[in-house]
């Protein structure tokens, strides 16, 4: 029998200035057991599985998962029923977070690059990477910039915020694709208005009755798939006191959120908070709805002209009379903006117009409503903060000016999810050391000099504060590992501990011995639980057997306090690109089975088809199918999409649920590295957007014009519906 | 609805379409729990992608008044099932026990007859040995065999699961209950489209839900008695 330790027992040899021991073992939760087939402990059964609670890290949402364990293998993740997250739900991302631990591709040391992006690697021993690290933290002071995303685990974060604290550097950037997209600086800002406070809202689905979406994808990957597809599911049963809710998706381009949706409107891309004001003045001045509504509609409805904004929205005004109707009268309605309003200029404003709607709706802070996550229960577990593009454009600038020695990376990927034009892989010059952390060579590892890949999710500890929460319940998610770690990997939490041991400054804010050390001085501080445990071990240890921890009930929350002043007087989107040049809106969305593009590492997801097209492995280009005869274009015709800022090739997929001026691309491929099954395969449409930040500091995700080219050749498309069309005379091979 | 027998179980499954919204979770979770390979692009242009269940997507009318409709479709456990006459070596046969369709895999000798009658198009036959490039090998589950070469395969209502939840009852001393069984895709699908039961047993969820006003079955004119109910969307279109 093999006692492996889950933390390596390194010693970090005296050279150069520092000399770090990475904390050794102490205690039971750290050893696991590898066991051959023929030779079992005792215990365990041949083929009786054992299940463990932990955390998904496939998005940022912060899902419960159990993972089924048979003899040391991880075979399949589930939904962990209790957790107040998704409650016994798991999305596609999350169900093949297995190819995450299991993937052929994954970094199995540290390793120094020769040459940033020559892909040469070579492989160097934990001590020699730390020690390197350590120094270059050392003599650079405060020049140091870490760089996290929104599957980086809390727990980590928070650690690298102490150090960034320590040492005086700015706090890390949190920014990733599902943060700048999904629009969660627009959305928490605009929260000050609405809730009194920022931060990043949850919106009541379940309880609704009437849910007018402006464009939030909220069954794809939109901030938290599972826990919006249970609110979904909630959202369309009947109780006592709720009807069936009735949802309104206006959007562009059909996604497979507005094909659930009881009514399609394809609005004109960039007038959704016209929309907006159109039917606060229709509330104001009609007899539907309670007087309060009317009253509130008054006061922020501006001087709009419906017939104007009915031209201008494509919107009759019949239709926008429906709407504000159904609204008024609904008795739990709800407002979501969604990617086309947090991604285009004036971002927050733009959030403000329809939060008004909320206001009139009256569903702040409760059930159905907007509310949101309860500050966790202990003062070192602050709610996440995501930062707006600007912060991480200012440190692109400040790396362009040689103003950062060290850049620390973890679970973002800018390279890949930021036009060419931000500038990042430029700025790397820069910069004395690149250290990515990631577990399998990402666009951004290719320009590291150090890799320290982390352990994946699976096999590590960790915590994260899910934010948004649901229920109205502060959720502190537990991660813990479910096998034996694959590979020779340290968890960067514990590179973290053991470089900052030798960085004047830091080693006093970061006293712990190793990751679980911290985690559990933070879990065992928190307050009473939904399932009891008392004292120090036993709570430690139902943590970890519960998934987490949230309390029973939802603490009692106060009204919030409205600020949103007025009406909100916005004019449609400014696009970029000149009408002439560039005839076609481009409408941009997050593969709904790829999620942020980290997703096309995993088979299971590549080979998952997308809901609308049922297209796998590829990238396509969605265009009307009456535009697409126009211009003699067929499926599987390759295309040159060019926009002011880049571009792409990509085939054509005749859509028939898309406005004839618009374009519709996914993002998730179009990748460098990312192992075999995402490299070389399809196109990345990010580098069709401007990397220059707009006025609110936001990427403009959904404000740009491009035009077509047909390139002459066609690819066949990798679709799994027939493509024999209807009335067709097909020879059969066979 | 609960039919009544003093022994076995009807499995059934309850799609509630007015809950699915396409996001495949269901289709990630069977393969993950069925051992199901994963077609490479150029095996799904050429018209041999492989799923046990998959979301089938129809689009209704012209812009701008089109309409896209989802329907997850998966083995539909028939009655009277038109794969199993078929078979010259019993490999699809019927389980009476369970009222299952089943598919005995060293029995199967390829001749595909039985994907050929299928009505639904969901059987799948293995054109090569499956591979998975190590260590993705790990991931696959214990409890099902991994096909060959030659050998047709299909949904089985999760067999194994229904199997090992019996055993656990057995060795619990007590008879399985509602809720006991839960196929990997109703397990995962998030807004509990999909509830799976046993039509004997009349305190089940899906006894109780069934018979439903909006109740139809697939292709139900062609007498294959399918175990699975559809359900409906509902959508009212207001003001239109
Ligand atoms: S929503 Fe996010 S956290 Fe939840 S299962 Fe999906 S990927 Fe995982
Ligand atoms: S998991 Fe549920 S909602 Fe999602 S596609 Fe499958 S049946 Fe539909
Ligand atoms: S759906 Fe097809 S495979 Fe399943 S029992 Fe019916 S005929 Fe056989």
């Amino acid at each position: 029998m093999t006692n492996l330790t889950r933390r390596n027992f390194i010693k970090i040899g005296a050279a150069g200035t520092a000399t770090v021991i990475l904390a050794g073992c102490d205690s039971d939760e750290r050893w696991v057991k590898i066991e051959t087939y023929v030779r079992s402990p005792e215990e365990e059964v041949a083929g009786n599985p054992k299940w463990f609670a932990t955390t998904c890290r496939q998005c940022g949402a912060g899902c419960g998962v159990i993972a089924r364990v048979i003899n040391g293998r991880a075979v399949k993740l589930e939904g962990n029923p209790e957790h107040p997250v998704n409650r016994g739900a798991l999305c596609a991302r999350g169900q093949a977070g297995l190819q995450v631990l299991y993937n052929p591709d994954r970094v199995q040391t540290a390793a120094r690059q020769d040459g940033r992006a020559t892909r040469n690697y070579e492989p160097i021993p934990w001590n020699t990477g730390i020690n390197q690290l350590a120094e270059a933290l050392n003599s650079a002071g405060s020049r140091v910039a870490v760089w996290v995303g929104t599957t980086t685990p809390g727990h980590l974060v928070d650690l690298f915020t102490r150090f960034t604290d320590a040492v005086g550097a700015p706090a890390p950037v949190r920014y990733d694709l599902n943060a700048g997209f999904g629009g969660y600086a627009p959305l928490s800002n605009a929260s000050e208005g609405v809730l009194g406070q920022a931060g990043l809202p949850t919106y009541g689905i379940g309880d609704a009755d009437f849910i007018l979406s402006f464009g939030a994808e909220f069954l794809g990957s939109w901030i938290s798939a599972a826990g919006y597809g249970r609110e979904y599911g909630e959202f369309r049963s009947k109780r006592i006191g709720k009807a069936r809710g009735y949802l309104v998706q206006l959007e562009p381009r059909m996604s497979n959120t507005a094909a659930s949706a009881d009514r399609w409107i394809p609005v004109h891309p960039g007038t959704e908070v016209l929309v907006a004001q159109a039917i606060l003045r229709l509330i104001a001045d009609g007899s539907a709805g309670s007087q309060e509504r009317r009253d509130l509609a008054g006061q922020f409805a501006g001087d709009v002209d419906l017939e104007e904004i009915a031209e201008q929205t494509d919107i009759s005004v019949e239709t926008l009379q429906t709407l504000a109707t159904t609204f008024a009268n609904a008795s739990r309605p709800l407002a979501i903006p969604g990617t086309p309003v947090t991604g285009r200029d004036n971002a927050t404003e733009a959030v403000n117009a329809i939060n008004a709607l909320n206001v009139v709706a009256g569903n702040l802070g409760g059930s159905g409503g907007i509310s949101l996550t309860p500050a966790a229960p202990i003062n070192a577990l602050a709610a996440p903060t995501y930062s707006n593009y600007q912060d991480a454009a200012d440190l692109i600038a400040a790396m362009t000016n040689g103003e950062i020695d060290v850049l620390l990376v973890h679970g973002a990927n800018p390279a890949f999810e930021l036009p060419a034009s931000a500038g990042f892989q430029a700025a790397l010059e820069n910069v004395g050391l690149v250290v990515s952390f990631a577990s399998i060579v990402d666009e951004t590892a290719l320009y590291a000099d150090l890799l320290l890949p982390d352990r994946v999710y699976l096999e590590g500890w960790g915590y994260d504060v899910a934010t948004p929460g649901f229920q109205g319940l502060p959720i502190v998610s537990g991660q813990q590992p479910v096998v034996t770690p694959l590979y020779d990997n340290v968890a960067a939490a514990d590179v973290l501990l053991t470089a900052a041991k030798s960085v004047s400054g830091a080693a006093s804010a970061l006293p712990w011995t190793d990751e679980v050390a911290f985690i559990k001085d933070i879990v065992t501080q928190l307050p009473e639980a939904a399932y009891p445990a008392e004292g120090d071990d036993v709570k430690w240890a139902y943590f970890l057997q519960h998934g987490g921890w949230w309390p029973a009930e939802a603490p009692e929350s106060e009204a919030p306090e409205v600020s949103l002043g007025g009406p909100v007087e916005l004019g449609p989107a400014m696009y970029e690109g000149d009408p002439a040049e560039y005839p076609y809106f481009l409408h941009l969305y997050m593969s709904p089975i790829l999620g942020d593009g980290s997703g096309a590492s995993q088979p299971w997801l590549q080979g998952t088809p997308d809901p609308m097209t049922t297209i796998a492995w590829q990238t396509w280009v969605e265009i009307n199918p009456r535009t697409a005869e126009e211009l003699d274009l067929d499926d599987g015709d390759i295309v040159r999409v060019s926009s002011p800022n880049g571009t792409i090739e990509a085939p054509i997929y005749r859509y028939p649920a898309i406005r004839p001026d618009t374009l519709a691309i996914p993002i998730g491929q179009g990748h460098e590295a990312l192992s075999r099954y995402a490299k070389d395969r399809g196109a990345n449409p990010v580098q069709l957007v401007s990397g220059t930040p707009g006025n609110d500091g936001n990427i403009a995700w959904s404000t740009v014009r491009v035009k077509l080219e047909k390139q002459g050749e066609n690819k066949p498309l990798a679709v799994f519906e027939s493509t024999v069309d209807q009335g067709e005379d097909v020879h059969i091979p066979f | 609805m609960a039919e009544t027998n003093e022994h076995g179980h009807k499995w059934t499954m309850i799609v509630d379409l007015d809950k699915c919204n396409g996001c495949n979770a269901c289709v990630v979770a069977c393969h993950a729990e069925n051992n199901v390979p994963i077609a490479s692009e150029e095996e799904v242009i050429r018209g041999r992608g492989n799923h046990w269940i998959r979301i089938e997507r129809y689009w209704e009318g012209e812009y701008p008044d089109v309409q896209a409709r989802f329907i997850p479709v998966f083995c539909q456990q028939c009655g009277s099932a038109p794969c199993e006459p078929v078979c010259p070596t019993y490999a699809s046969y019927h389980s009476t026990e369970q009222n299952l369709n089943v598919q005995v895999y060293n029995r199967c000798v390829g001749t595909r007859y039985c994907g050929n009658n299928c009505p639904y198009k969901v059987r799948f036959f293995n054109w090569w040995t499956p591979e998975w490039d190590s260590p993705l090998n790990e991931q696959l589950n214990p409890d099902v065999t991994v096909r060959s070469a030659g050998v047709m395969e299909k949904c089985t209502f999760c067999i194994q699961r229904i199997r090992r939840a019996e055993n656990d009852a057995t060795a619990d001393g007590r008879e399985l209950r509602d809720g006991d069984v839960q196929p990997a895709c109703a397990q995962a699908c998030p807004s509990r489209a999909l509830v799976f039961g046993d039509l004997y047993d009349p305190e089940s969820q899906v006894s109780e839900r069934l018979p439903a006003e909006r109740q139809f079955k697939l292709l139900e004119n062609l007498g294959t008695e399918p175990a699975v109910y559809y359900l409906k969307g509902e959508d009212t279109h207001v003001g239109e």
